[in-house]
């Protein structure tokens, strides 16, 4: 294993109130607004800012090369290199990882790493088509939900899980994300009869087991250790980043139980020194598309065993009172700006160490974990802490 | 309604439709499975040299071993396979091959081609998701005029109700 060269801290978040459609502004000044926000926080000036990464599924909203766009006129990239990062779902956890490399390898002192969508600008199902294979696959691809229907289908029937459970994920994500100013969907008395009578969308999943489309921006400032001192004494500390690219097409395997979470989670574990995750862990951010992938995630991340996804939500351990809380932010069944999705993941894991949450705030964070998910069967993670590795 | 109309009048919005024409080249491997699907009604699969893997559909490298597969390395696969995953879709969505809504509900499947390693997804003719159950056989309908197109060729896979 290599030892990185620095120790990389997040000592910026900013991100904006995410809703359906942000009609108010244009792409740019919807970036400015969090770009904004993690500079303030920071107390940094734009030209005080080494280099801009900037990550988003452009062609979703039918534009191209948004570096020239967005990095120069939103994010501080004037006179700056400035790359764009675009990997489905994961883009805002590649967003991230790439933010954390450029610093952790001493390249740069501080990176800002910045991801969005307006999704209501286009349509994800449609973009998301023209993200995979022309003459193979897209002529009977529904974008994202028809594969994640065929996979809670499959999950269900290999290991029994009900709907009710699956339900049980939305109630709970979605009270969640009423204690998260920022949340797109904020349902305090939402009920499990409620998610289990929505339309029928695809065969498990009802409109209530999805992700809505949220329009947004996420963004992070990392600095290595010395420009952390100078920053902020409340910094959120990288302990380990890992990414597990699968195969191309998503039928290339049996698509149900993300084996990629489960290599990136045990690769991640064991740079940060966690044997058991429920125990060492305090608090997880996961990218959980639909309630039932949020199920089996937890299983393929090692929260417990294959099949027992049903019953750790069951006894209440990824409650906000549990022992290990999942997504206090309302996660991605609350919000999901696709390229700021894995992004707001780990800002949230951020947050949570910096005991920033306010009314979402799990006590005592010392560890956090996002996770990110996409591409075809994709998974990155990467794990926070309070205090620096060495 | 109301709340429709306070945006209408609240934004000023400019409208307009664009037609972007792209044309793709689907590669050597394709270019040989369309022709045996146009001509023969068969159906071709790519094996690694190396680890002998099946993939349909048909891919020129093997992920696994990172080596190539060449026309000499295509297979015939039966027509027949067995369904791993199935759902209805019931939303609609703008097709990007047409620009228009996609026609739904359709069925849509992930299933194993006998003799295949890797899974496919396609259309199936079944709505009523009570009729479908993972491990039934399923088999492809072919068009009786085929252009070298996979949804004009092979429209759906039938599920075969009792193996007849």
């Amino acid at each position: 294993m290599k030892i990185p060269k620095h120790d990389v801290a997040v000592v910026g978040i900013g991100q904006t109130k995410f809703r359906s459609k942000r009609r108010d502004v244009n792409i740019p000044e919807m970036i400015y607004e969090a770009v904004k926000m993690a500079l303030d926080d920071a107390q940094l000036e734009p030209k005080e800012i080494d280099a801009v990464i900037i990550g988003n599924m452009d062609h979703f909203e039918g534009i191209n090369f948004s570096e020239l766009l967005c990095g120069i006129e939103a994010a501080p990239g004037y006179l700056k290199p400035v790359v764009k990062v675009a990997t489905g779902g994961t883009t805002g956890s590649s967003l991230a990882i790439c933010g954390y490399h450029n610093v952790a390898s001493g390249i740069y002192n501080n990176v800002l790493v910045v991801g969005w969508e307006k999704l209501n600008e286009g349509g994800a199902t449609t973009g998301i088509i023209t993200a995979f294979d022309p003459v193979w696959e897209r002529p009977s691809l529904a974008g994202a939900l028809g594969p994640l229907a065929l996979m809670a289908g499959m999950y269900s029937a290999k290991y029994g899980i009900t709907p009710e459970q699956a339900a049980k994920v939305t109630v709970k994500n979605r009270s969640n994300a009423a204690n998260n100013p920022f949340a797109h969907l904020q349902m305090p008395n939402i009920t499990i009869d409620y998610v289990m009578s929505s339309q029928m969308i695809s065969y498990p999943l009802r409109l209530h087991d999805c992700c809505p489309q949220s329009e947004g921006a996420c963004a992070l400032i990392y600095a290595n250790e010395q420009e952390t001192k100078k920053i902020t004494d409340n910094p959120a500390w990288v302990h380990a980043v890992e990414t597990a690219h699968y195969y191309t097409f998503g039928t290339d395997d049996k698509m149900f139980d993300l084996p990629t979470a489960t290599i990136a989670s045990k690769k991640a574990y064991k740079k940060a020194g966690i044997s058991n995750p429920v125990k060492d862990l305090d608090v997880a951010e996961i990218y959980e598309p639909t309630s039932w992938s949020e199920l089996s995630w937890t299983e393929a991340l090692g929260f417990c065993k294959p099949g027992e996804g049903g019953k750790l939500l069951d006894e209440e351990i990824t409650q906000m009172s549990g022992e290990l809380p999942v997504n206090p932010s309302g996660g991605v069944l609350s919000t999901n700006p696709i390229g700021a999705t894995a992004l707001v993941r780990v800002a949230e894991a951020a947050i949570q160490i910096m005991g920033r949450g306010e009314k979402r705030q799990v006590p005592d964070v010392e560890k956090a974990l996002a996770m990110g998910f996409g591409g075809s069967l994709w998974t990155e993670i990467m794990i926070l802490g309070k205090n620096p590795m060495r | 309604m109301s709340k429709n109309r306070k945006l209408k009048k609240d934004f000023f919005e400019i409208k307009w439709k664009t037609d972007l024409p792209y044309r793709y080249s689907i590669g050597k491997l394709a270019v040989k499975f369309f022709e045996e699907l146009k001509v023969n009604k068969k159906i071709l699969g790519s094996k690694c040299p190396k680890c002998e893997k099946v993939h349909f559909p048909p891919r020129a490298v093997c992920a696994d071993c990172l080596v190539e597969m060449k026309i000499d390395d295509m297979v015939e696969l039966p027509p027949k396979g067995t369904l791993e995953g199935f759902t209805v879709v019931n939303y609609p969505f703008t097709d990007p091959s047409t620009g228009g809504i996609r026609p739904f509900p359709y069925g849509y499947a992930l299933f194993k081609l006998d003799g295949a390693d890797t899974y496919t997804m396609h259309f199936v003719d079944e709505t009523d998701v009570s009729k479908m159950k993972i491990g039934q056989r399923v088999e492809a309908v072919f068009s009786e005029e085929r252009k070298g197109d996979l949804s004009a060729d092979i429209p759906y896979f039938r599920i075969i109700k009792e193996e007849e």
